[in-house]
């Protein structure tokens, strides 16, 4: 099976490559050929098919009391189970209004499958890397979503804000200023209870400059970052949607 | 939730979002763990398993493919492999193929949604029409991942035997079905 491979022998392997189980050599060689060939493709691509409505005959089995919540647990973020936990307990919505929760839920999910992951029943392989990017960064830093906003000042958009929901999580801005002289601010964050929360100082000048520091809270509960002047007014500010790519708060 | 099609529970499970997440597993859980139970045929065994093939889901959803098969067939399949990977390195011989997937049952058990009977009942009459020797081979590569030098082994037969009763079985069954390549 060294080399290269033919039809013939390409056709006597497609059911191994089907179900998988094919050793690794032989299926390197095959897949190999098989992309150089549309007929062979096609046709393990039909077996597949075959081993799929297989599988389907796997007998179903209820699984132990609690197994769904632990599988939930392993795979949604802690800030989202902190959330769901926190909601209070779910009273028996009407009747009429049913219908309302299902569209809520149904246009959250239309709009995962337009955006972020969802796109990758449509996206383009670099596309579905970089999503794939996106969790694996996110993944290594216990993080579940980033947030990017403009920076506003008196004159128009004057940076960019980026936030980080973590443990712990962050902000970060880039910032240029007209002024080249340095600048001393307080930076201040609103939450979403509309609490004033400081975060420090940031002395910026020069062309480009930036910010940076962890904060006190879930990224979620940020609406604001202001930076304020000495003299007490607000110089920059940047506004947050924070809610997170599947957030409704 | 339970109107929304298993594409879109895909992509928000794959969102890690906690109700479309509850509602994915609860829809596939019964399927999911009794694919690691057939095969492994230990309860605790079959959880850990069960756990992990949608955990991997929800980490590899990005590599699911509409066009290669349905939501089920992918999850079953890394369910499979998952449960393969948990079999201890002298695996026990399976039970009986058919008993296993109540082949002689002459009414199958159903999903409690019974999304099932659509799409298995016409796969099982065909597979019952297999020759019983071709048959078995084919079950013990397609649900436990035998090889075919392990299905050689397990029978005593040469391998050349075993990959021509799994090629022939297989290429019966596509030509009964019909299937085309047009998902």
């Amino acid at each position: 099976m060294n080399g290269e491979m033919s039809c013939e022998q390409f056709r006597e392997l497609a059911p191994e490559l089907a179900i998988e189980i094919a050793d690794g050599q032989e299926r390197d060689t095959a897949l190999r050929h098989a992309a150089t060939c549309p007929s062979c493709r096609q046709l393990v691509s039909e077996l597949s098919t075959v081993v799929d409505d297989l599988l389907l005959l796997a007998p179903s089995h209820e699984p132990p009391p609690g197994f769904a919540s632990r599988v939930v647990a392993r795979i949604s973020p802690p800030t989202a189970r902190r959330r769901r936990a926190a909601r209070p307990a779910a009273r028996p919505v009407p009747e009429g209004r049913r219908w309302l929760r299902r569209l809520a839920v149904a246009a959250s999910i239309v709009a995962a499958l337009a955006v972020g992951a969802g796109a990758v029943y449509q996206s383009t392989a670099s596309d579905r890397r970089l999503a794939a990017s996106y969790r694996e960064v996110l993944g290594q830093g216990h993080g579940s979503f980033f947030a990017a906003a403009p920076l506003r000042g008196p004159t128009g958009t004057v940076g960019t804000v980026f936030g980080y929901q973590g443990r712990p999580s962050w902000l970060f801005a880039t910032v240029h200023l007209p002024n080249p002289g340095l600048q001393h601010f307080h930076v201040q964050l609103v939450t979403r209870g509309g609490r004033h929360v400081a975060a420090g100082s940031a002395v910026l000048g020069g062309t480009w400059d930036s910010w940076g520091a962890q904060i006190p809270m879930d990224l979620t509960q940020v609406t604001e970052l202001r930076f304020i002047a000495a003299d007490g007014q607000t110089t920059m500010v940047a506004y947050l949607n924070t809610n997170g790519p599947w957030g409704s708060g | 939730m339970r109107t929304l099609s298993d594409e879109a529970l895909l992509a928000g499970l794959s969102s890690a979002d906690p109700d479309a997440t509850a509602a994915f597993v609860d829809r596939f859980q019964r399927r999911v763990y009794g694919m690691a139970l057939s095969v492994l045929r230990d309860r605790q065994a079959a959880e850990e398993a069960a756990q992990e093939a949608f955990v991997r889901a929800w980490r590899h959803a990005s590599t699911y493919d509409p066009r290669k098969g349905t939501v089920a067939a992918w999850l079953l399949m890394i369910a499979r492999n998952v449960s393969i990977s948990l079999l201890p390195s002298h695996r026990p011989y399976p039970v009986d193929p058919e008993v296993m997937l109540g082949l002689q049952d002459p009414e199958p058990s159903q999903d409690r949604d019974g999304q099932l009977a659509p799409v298995s009942e016409p796969i099982r009459k065909a597979l019952m029409r297999l020759p019983a020797e071709q048959r078995q081979a084919l079950v013990l590569a397609v649900f436990y991942g035998y090889t075919a030098r392990e299905v050689s082994e397990l029978g005593g037969l040469p391998v050349g035997t075993v990959k021509t009763r799994i090629r022939a079985a297989l290429m019966r069954l596509r030509s009964e079905l019909g299937v085309s390549d047009e998902r």
